[in-house]
Parts: C-alpha cells; sequence; structure tokens
C-alpha cells in the first residue's frame, strides 16, 4: 500500500505545482485539433469528400439545410479560427514541449482511407516498363525489405496525398538513382501510386476486384 | 483538508517502485527495438541522413539537439542512433538510474525527430515515456543499480510514486483524445462500425491482403465499435485505476468499479486490441509502446503477487 509523510514539505508543494503544470499542458495540446488536416487539397480527396458527404447527410437529417460546399466553408471557418486560436493558447507552452519531448498529437486512424494509394516503381528495359517494387507483393519485391519497413510504410501514406509532391518527388529521385545502379540496362525509372477504392464487405465476398487508376508517376531518365 | 493540500498529498505518496521499474524495462526494449530494426534494415542512411549524404530529403532544421550537435551529418546522426541504443539497453538492465534516461530520452528523440515523415504517434509516445521515465525512481528495484547498491535485485523500500500517475494519466489521456478524434461515419454510432474493416484493407499498414476478413465483417463491426467506445470511455479507467488504489476508503461509486473489476475490463481490452494490432497490421512499436504504461496501471503489491505466481522459485 502506498504510504505518504504526515505532513508533507515545502518541495512536495514545488512538485504538485509542477505535476499540475505539467497535466494542464499535456491536456490542452491533446485536445482534438485538425493540424495536418488543414489542407483545402486534401479535402478534395475522395475519402475525404465522401466523409463530409456522409455528416452533411447527418446534420441534415438533424435539421439542418446545408449543401455539402456550405458545410465544408463553414467547418473550414471553424477549424481556421480554431487552430489560430490554440496556437495562441499553446505558444507560451512551446518551449516545454520542444526540451522535454511532452508533445501531444494523437489523431490515429481518424477515419479509414476508402482511396489509399499504394506505391509502384517500374524501370524501362528495351522499351517496355518492368514492375520491380509494389507495395505488400510477393512478387515484385526489389529493395522489399527496407521499402516494406514500417518507418517507410509512414512515408509511402503521406506521399500518396497531393501536399506532399514536393517530397515524393525527392523520395522517387532517390529510388531512381539507387534503380538505374541496379538495373544497369534500363534507361529510366517510373514512381507511381495506384490509387483505388477499397472494396466493400459484399464485394470482397463476391470476389470482385479491386480497380483504380495511376497518379502521380514521376519519370527519370538515365 | 483543502482540495490543493489533498492533491499534495496525493502525488507525495510513497510506495516500492516496482511498477516503475517494469515500464522503464519495456521502454529501454521498446526503444532498442525500434532504433535497432532501422539499424538492421540498413535505413538509417535513407531515413535520416540529408540528401547530400545518400538520405531522400534535406533537413535544414533538425531537432534542437541535432542543431547543437553540428546539423544532420552523418556521424551525428550515427552517435545519436548509437546513444538510443546503448541507453536503451541501460534501461533494460537497470544501469546509470536516470541519466540512462535522459540520454536515452534525447537521443531518440533528435534521431527520430529528423524526418518526421517516416515515424508515427508512437515516436511521441514513447518520447513522452522516456521523459517521465527520467522523472522516476526507476532503478531502485529490479536493476543492476539495485543488485550493485543493496546485493539484491530487488528492493522494497518505499519510493516516490507520483510518475505512476502521470504514466497512467499519459496513456489514458492519449486512448481518450484519439477516440474522440475518430469522427469518421464508419467509427461513430450511427454509422456502421466499419472503420476496421476498412483500415485492413489500407496497403500502407496491413501485413497481408486482408480481403478475407470480409467473411467476418459482422466481428470487425463488434471490433470497432468496443474499441471506439473504449477510447472514448478511458477517462474511467483513470478514475478505476485511482478507485483501485484508493480501495480502503469510502464511497459508492469506488466499491462498485472495484466490484466490477473495470480497471481489469479496459486493461484487458487494452490487450485485446493490441495484441490484434500487432498480428494484423504493421504500426511499428506503437502495441509494444503502448503497453509498456500498463504495469504502471497496478501498484507494487499488486504486481509482485502477480509475479510471485509466476514465479519458478516459491517461497516456503
Amino acid at each position: 500500500m502506498a504510504t505518504s509523510p504526515s505532513k508533507p514539505g515545502a518541495w512536495a508543494y514545488v512538485r504538485a505545482a509542477f505535476i499540475a503544470f505539467h497535466l494542464v499542458a499535456i491536456s490542452l495540446m491533446a485536445m482534438p485539433a485538425p493540424g495536418g488536416g488543414m489542407s483545402r487539397s486534401a479535402w478534395k480527396d475522395p475519402t475525404v469528400q465522401a466523409e463530409f458527404r456522409a455528416w452533411t447527410d447527418r446534420v441534415n437529417a438533424m435539421g439542418a439545410d446545408v449543401t455539402q460546399q456550405e458545410f465544408e466553408d463553414r467547418l473550414w471557418d471553424f477549424a481556421t479560427g480554431f487552430m489560430k486560436a490554440r496556437t495562441k493558447v499553446l505558444a507560451p507552452l512551446g518551449p516545454y514541449f520542444k526540451y522535454t519531448g511532452a508533445k501531444q498529437s494523437w489523431r490515429m486512424f481518424v477515419a479509414p482511407h476508402r482511396f489509399p494509394a499504394r506505391l509502384e516503381f517500374r524501370v524501362r528495359i528495351d522499351g517496355d516498363w518492368q514492375t520491380i517494387y509494389r507495395a505488400r507483393s510477393d512478387e515484385y519485391t526489389w529493395l522489399g525489405t527496407e521499402l516494406d519497413h514500417d518507418r517507410m510504410r509512414s512515408a509511402q501514406f503521406r506521399y500518396g496525398w497531393s501536399q506532399y509532391a514536393g517530397t515524393y518527388r525527392r523520395f522517387s529521385d532517390h529510388y531512381a538513382a539507387r534503380a538505374l545502379e541496379d538495373y544497369p540496362d534500363a534507361d529510366a525509372f517510373m514512381s507511381v501510386f495506384y490509387k483505388y477504392r477499397t472494396l466493400s464487405p459484399e464485394e470482397a465476398r463476391s470476389g470482385m476486384d479491386i480497380e483504380g487508376r495511376y497518379i502521380s508517376a514521376r519519370v527519370v531518365n538515365r | 483538508m483543502r482540495l490543493v493540500d489533498r492533491f499534495v498529498r496525493f502525488f507525495d505518496q510513497r510506495e516500492p517502485a516496482t511498477p516503475l521499474a517494469l515500464v522503464r524495462i519495456l521502454l529501454g526494449l521498446t526503444t532498442v527495438l525500434t532504433i535497432g530494426s532501422v539499424v538492421i534494415h540498413g535505413l538509417v542512411p535513407v531515413l535520416w541522413f540529408d540528401i547530400a549524404d545518400g538520405g531522400y530529403r534535406s533537413h535544414p532544421q533538425g531537432p534542437w539537439l541535432v542543431q547543437l550537435l553540428g546539423g544532420v551529418r552523418p556521424d551525428v546522426v550515427w552517435r545519436l542512433v548509437a546513444l538510443s541504443l546503448i541507453g536503451g539497453t541501460a534501461m533494460i538492465a537497470g544501469v546509470g538510474g536516470r541519466f540512462a534516461a535522459l540520454v536515452t530520452a534525447l537521443s531518440f528523440r533528435a534521431v527520430t525527430g529528423i524526418n518526421s515523415h517516416t515515424g508515427g504517434s508512437y515516436d511521441l509516445l514513447l518520447s513522452n515515456a522516456l521523459f517521465l521515465a527520467v522523472l522516476a525512481p526507476t532503478t531502485r528495484t529490479l536493476s543492476v543499480d539495485c543488485k550493485l547498491r543493496t546485493g539484491s535485485w530487488t528492493d522494497d523500500t518505499p519510493q516516490h510514486s507520483w510518475v505512476r500517475w502521470l504514466f497512467v494519466y499519459q496513456i489514458v489521456l492519449t486512448y481518450w483524445t484519439t477516440g474522440l478524434q475518430k469522427v469518421s461515419s464508419h467509427w461513430t454510432p450511427g454509422g456502421d462500425f466499419s472503420a476496421l474493416y476498412y483500415i485492413l484493407q489500407q496497403p500502407s499498414w496491413h501485413r497481408a491482403d486482408m480481403r478475407w476478413i470480409a467473411s467476418a465483417f459482422p466481428l470487425t463491426q463488434l471490433g470497432t465499435a468496443t474499441s471506439w467506445f473504449w477510447e472514448i470511455l478511458a477517462p474511467l479507467w483513470l478514475l478505476a485505476v485511482y478507485y483501485a488504489a484508493t480501495r480502503e476508503r469510502e464511497g459508492r461509486a469506488r466499491r462498485w468499479f472495484n466490484r466490477l473489476y473495470v480497471r481489469e475490463i479496459f486493461a484487458i481490452l487494452g490487450v485485446v486490441f493490441h495484441v490484434a494490432i500487432h498480428v494484423f497490421m504493421n504500426v511499428g512499436p506503437f502495441s509494444l509502446v503502448s503497453l509498456a504504461f500498463y504495469p504502471a496501471l497496478y501498484s507494487h503489491e499488486e504486481l509482485s503477487r502477480v509475479i510471485r505466481r509466476f514465479s519458478p522459485v516459491r517461497s516456503a
């Protein structure tokens, strides 16, 4: 059983003040916030659009009368104002989070990505494009143990979103250089995402195949 | 008694440091595994070096410690990697007290902070936990430090236990606020509770093609609803841990929480979710770092009972 001294000393009060400060600081920072989701281009993604559609239907069913566009605009205005206020409130706490590592951000799987993007690398040999890497494939496994590592999965997940286009380009260039070295007969490298709608349970049970389209293709010539 | 005095008194309590020692061991293990995995896979240069040195990104603004050490240079990165591994190993063994935790916390945060695109909430949670480990007397028992100091591997001398409560608060806050942000119509009541099914279809995170799980869709719906309510109701878990720690006091709510094993139900569900996540998904060390907090949910007496029960050497 925990024991405590009969009368806490002055040091106990100082410690309690620090504990109170820490609890308030981390609680404030952990409160829900859109963070990196504040991107109009990301809001255009079909996964996000489907969520807006579902929520517009919900609020209308509760008696509101808004179009999806109005709902999005109001949410954007609210989120922008909220983020400004949040930044102001958290600003004095910045050094504490920076030096202690007590930063809080727990936006994990806020929504399933119904339109994920799967990374592929290809090289062109004698005019034919040959796939050398496909995420989660047992067949196309060039640098598979590296590219399938959990930290690379995080990167690939991000680079499927349009707001990371710049870094995705550098990511592709990095692997282009390595692929053209590993495949001396290749005269070009392509990095591309296959973006598709995940199957509903009914579709998966019926044996339907996924269908999608290739996006964000980047070709690097030797 | 004034509220302030009660607060001060609560956080002035002492107990043997067994829960904190177990948390320390698990945090050290998690650090070694997550950094070691990067080293073994040959990923240090590509993840954390600058583009000019073999990485794929430029890192002009590295974390403050990296800047202090001279910027994102290969020698700096490798030193931080080595310190993380040495610090993590020292934490497992219980060598170096708070200093080992400090070295681990600083080096881990610095190196993983170089490229935020190649990490996730698990880095943040581990950083938080390592910071708390710096504040706690985690090597007072179940450690080499203890063996050298007392001649025994364990020492039941009461220590300040306030950091144990910060561990509990942190993990509950993490679960609760992640639940609050799961606002998708696939997660929330009124929707079809299909979130887990669809998340398992995402190639970024699943270990293998998960289309087969469509045949067990109702089970995934149950999992979605249970995990959402479990997260949203996480503050009750905090209350349950507090009630369990103060079970000798009066109060109807306290009595019912303890009688219904609310703390245990939350903990068991947490273990089940984390094991399931680990089996079906590759989200890095998230499950391991989360479970590292769990010993803090229990007191020294409770953990000692469990250790004694499973110990191969039983006292007469």
